[in-house]
């Protein structure tokens, strides 16, 4: 299984394809108010692109709680986990 | 009069498929010439394109890619249908009287968004791949 650091490093590949910035490197702290594409679509390409990478589903009510991306590598390491 | 379809989200499958055909003519060119502004030689002009190495006048690629429209619109996820995305590419061009193939087929679905990916592509009736690509629609509950 995955640990987080290695959660992290897929999850920002995921970020530099969805962006289109290789230079973008994130950390726990982040969210949408950092990146300026970060909108709606851009959250489903993430969520596309996470589920499909970690083969796992979000549900929206899980979704809806995230408030950055620490909470979002919580969220896919507990899927990973199950 | 195309019958559109009515798929809710629960109902489409991965895998589902859905096609249709589809002739250019002269009257799309030239109502696509209108709403675009488009006057590109390239489209209109029969010695411009040939001495360019193209065979005759070719099809606005964004003509063909406005049957996407049809394909989620009326297709594949039909009435329910909101386009957030299109990505496409033009392999191959298109000349006036050909007839497309378009198919669409759900590659993906997002639960949490009611979102579904369409891969699409149009091939000619040669069977070669003109336009391909992709398309994402939210399905409205």
């Amino acid at each position: 299984m995955l640990n987080r650091e290695e959660i992290r490093k897929n999850l920002n590949l995921i970020f530099q394809d969805v962006f289109d910035d290789t230079t973008i490197e994130i950390t726990d702290e982040m969210s949408a108010k950092d990146i300026e594409d970060w909108d709606s679509l851009a959250q489903i390409d993430l969520i596309v692109a996470s589920e499909g990478t970690f083969n796992v589903k979000f549900g929206i009510s899980e979704i809806a709680q995230l408030k950055n991306i620490g909470d979002m590598l919580d969220l896919i390491e507990r899927k990973l986990c199950q | 009069m195309i019958p559109i379809k009515q798929y809710t989200y629960d109902e489409i499958t991965l895998g589902q498929v859905a096609n249709f055909a589809v002739t250019i003519t002269e009257d799309m060119m030239s109502k696509f010439r209108d709403i675009s502004g488009d006057v590109n030689p390239l489209h209109i002009s029969e010695d411009f394109a040939k001495d360019k190495g193209y065979t005759g006048r070719v099809v606005y690629g964004m003509l063909s890619a406005s049957f996407l429209s049809t394909m989620a619109g009326m297709y594949l996820p039909g009435e329910n249908c909101v386009i957030h995305a299109v990505e496409v590419k033009f392999p191959l061009p298109v000349y006036l009287g050909q007839t497309l193939t378009f198919t669409g087929e759900v590659v993906s679905k997002v639960d949490a968004y009611n979102t579904i990916e369409l891969k699409v592509s149009a091939t000619n009736s040669n069977n070669q791949k003109v336009l391909r690509g992709k398309i994402r629609a939210g399905v409205l509950k």
